[in-house]
């Protein structure tokens, strides 16, 4: 065992944790030394090669094959220098007045929080492509949901330089998405601090206000900074960020749960669907940005979003509810598919919860609920209009009563796909939105942190990420788990003079 | 171990896998084993399990095992896991779909085979072409 001293660790280098590196690396000038350790690989460029298998192994937990408990979900997070921003999609768009007033996080205003967003918008280059970089599958989304009365707007992105590849969700081949690997995190190590990859930290002891991790030698990416082996680090102030499954898992491998009654619940993810419609001729859809609109009709009345994308033939495949002939038939036309996801905004619960197994590893127990269900259904049925106004020939709604249901029927839609067709584990239902678990609010015994991600009791333990999320974003994250943890950030630049050496 | 009865049932899943040359179905063995390999022990015993059932099952109502029945009794069996009453069932068949599409749409020569060709140096922008 090897010991470190530092005056602040951080834990996870995505979203959160990259944020609060850069925004706290100024201090490095006064002497103040910063790690951030990681648990995943600094990929070299050529070593994003947009193959499917190969870059989700590299770049995501398990693969992107995360389950649930009772396996109704596949969760799908980042593992890497950059954490979920590497494979994210870009897309960028600041939480609503409305999801705030929801949350009801007191000390957390709408102003507060629209400022720092701005600024993020700003530092990650986030604005709208213009219209020739706008591919058919996007285009065709916008022009159907206008034609149906459906509310659509254009999604801003944090591209520079995009060249339309079409990968993002594999690791951008040409370093055109601006995410804390690109932007954050490189500027914090230009001002000194340093970021240990092949990291993983195991559990923070309170007593010794310590954190143990382990450094691995990996056969891919850049060598750590620091040498193989585990590792003891001091630390005057820890901020936790390891995204919203694993900030959980190490508060309660910790032994923080006692006082902390509300730690791992409260988990909220978007369950999402990948649909699917086919058109008769070829569009373009796989190269080109893949999220370029969203539609937020639905989201006050039925409780989905819709939004365009373009995954990957393993993903699309695994998406279908079905098997034999007629997901061939649908996949051996990758290039004359338009695909909508759909994402339910669900409501946090405690019941859904990371905990940890006797091995300590994070168990998610999440329940897809009635009003979910039904939100999914529905939203198969919007979906269904949207491509049969874009032209498509037949769609496949995963709950509906036959594979396919052909345009001839686009007036049947209600019928063809019932609620009662939704069966989890028959319908495939995944998450890339991951949030909650050590929620923000006014005390511990209904919440994990204060507004500032400050842990209640522990006054150098903080956390900086989705996990502070009090319910769903009701909208992509990113943003504002940036300017979240840059909050954090001033509350640790504060508050470290008084922590002890 | 169980990798060639795994394939036997792929067959009917991803129908494509049946025209693979011996070298294609060994790409796919290759793929499904080492994300088999990958999954904890407690997983890797669960899909066991599923597989001997799915195996034997069909046995009580049919009379012989999976592996030898008619394909049309095959797909019977299948639809019944798919849409099973069962949520254990229904997620037992999802896991076994997912690594044989894994297996099948993962090999890098599938994507050009169904019309997915993203270059990874990028696409002109769309009016200029
Ligand atoms: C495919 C995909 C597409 C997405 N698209 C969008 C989008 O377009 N717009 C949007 O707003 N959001 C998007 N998101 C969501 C967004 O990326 C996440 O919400 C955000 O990155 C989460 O930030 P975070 O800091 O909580 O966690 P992460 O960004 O996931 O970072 C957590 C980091 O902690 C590390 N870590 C975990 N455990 C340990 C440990 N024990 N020790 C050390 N390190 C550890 C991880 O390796 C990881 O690097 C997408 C997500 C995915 C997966």
């Amino acid at each position: 065992m090897r010991d470190k001293q530092v005056d602040i660790a951080i834990i996870g280098s995505g979203a959160g944790g990259g944020t609060v590196a850069k925004a706290l690396s100024p201090l490095c000038r006064d002497g103040v030394s910063v790690a951030v350790l990681e648990s995943g690989p600094r990929l070299k460029e050529e070593e994003y090669t947009g193959r499917e298998l190969e870059m989700a192994e590299r770049l995501y937990f398990d693969g992107g094959g995360v389950l649930t408990r009772d396996r109704s979900v596949t969760l799908a997070f980042g593992h890497a220098y950059g954490g979920s921003t590497v494979v994210y999609t870009g897309t960028s768009l600041p939480l609503r007045e409305s999801t705030l007033r929801k949350w009801n996080v007191r000390g957390l205003d709408f102003d507060d929080l629209q400022r720092r967003s701005r600024k993020y918008f700003a530092e990650n280059h986030v604005h709208l492509l213009p219209d020739e970089c706008i591919n058919d599958n996007n285009r065709l989304f916008a022009g159907a949901c206008r034609t149906l009365g459906y509310r659509v707007e254009q999604f801003p992105v944090n591209v520079d330089g995009c060249r339309g590849s079409g990968l993002c969700n594999l690791g951008c081949p040409n370093g055109a998405k601006m995410g804390t690997h690109r932007v954050q995190l490189p500027q914090a190590e230009r001002n000194g601090v340093t970021v240990v990859t092949n990291c993983a930290v195991d559990r923070i002891d309170p007593a010794a206000r310590t954190v143990r991790a382990t450094v691995r030698r990996e056969a891919i990416g850049h060598p750590p900074a620091w040498e193989p082996g585990e590792y003891r680090v001091r630390a005057r102030a820890v901020i936790v960020a390891a995204g919203a499954v694993n900030s959980p898992a190490i508060l309660l491998r910790s032994g923080l749960a006692g006082d902390l009654k509300a730690l791992g619940r409260y988990f909220t993810c978007h369950p999402a669907l990948i649909l699917v419609g086919q058109h008769d001729h070829p569009i373009t859809n796989f190269s080109g940005h893949p999220k370029s609109y969203y539609s937020d009709h639905f989201a006050e009345s039925e409780g989905f979003l819709l939004e365009t994308c373009m995954y990957f033939p393993f993903v699309t495949a695994k998406s279908l509810a079905g098997f034999g002939d007629e997901p061939r038939a649908l996949m051996s036309a990758m290039d004359r598919l338009q695909m909508i996801l759909v994402l339910a905004l669900d409501a946090a619960l405690p019941g859904n919860r990371v905990t940890v197994n006797g091995r300590g590893e994070p168990v998610v127990d999440y329940r897809l609920s009635e009003p979910v269900r039904a939100s999914l259904v529905k939203a198969m049925r919007a979906s269904a209009r949207i491509f049969f106004a874009s032209g498509a020939r037949r769609v496949h709604a995963p709950a509906g009563r036959t594979f396919f249901v052909e345009a001839g029927d686009s007036d049947r839609l209600d019928d063809l796909i019932p609620l009662e067709g939704f069966k989890a584990g028959k319908v495939s239902v995944s998450s890339a939105h991951l949030m909650g678990g050590c929620r923000m609010g006014d005390g511990p015994a209904a919440s994990v942190t204060d507004a500032w991600g400050g842990v209640h009791g522990v006054p150098w333990l903080f956390v900086a990420d989705a996990s502070l999320f009090p319910g769903s974003a009701e909208i992509n994250p990113y943003i504002t788990i940036m300017a979240l943890a840059d909050r954090v950030a001033e509350r640790v630049r504060g508050r470290l003079p008084e922590l002890p050496q | 171990m169980y990798t060639m009865f795994l394939l036997s049932v792929g067959e009917r899943i991803a129908p494509g896998l049946h025209d693979l040359d011996a070298a294609g179905r060994r790409r796919v063995a290759a793929i499904v084993e080492r994300a088999v390999a990958a999954r904890p022990p407690r997983v890797r015993r669960q899909l066991s399990a599923f597989l001997h059932l799915l195996r034997w099952l069909p046995a009580a109502r049919y009379g012989r095992p999976f592996d030898r029945l008619r394909g049309a009794q095959q797909d019977a069996v299948l639809r019944w896991f798919h849409d099973s009453p069962l949520a254990p069932f229904r997620h037992g068949f999802w896991g076994v779909k997912t690594l044989i599409f894994m297996g099948y749409y993962g090999r890098p020569e599938a994507a050009a085979e169904i019309g997915y060709r993203p270059a990874r140096a990028g696409a002109p922008p769309f009016h200029a072409r």
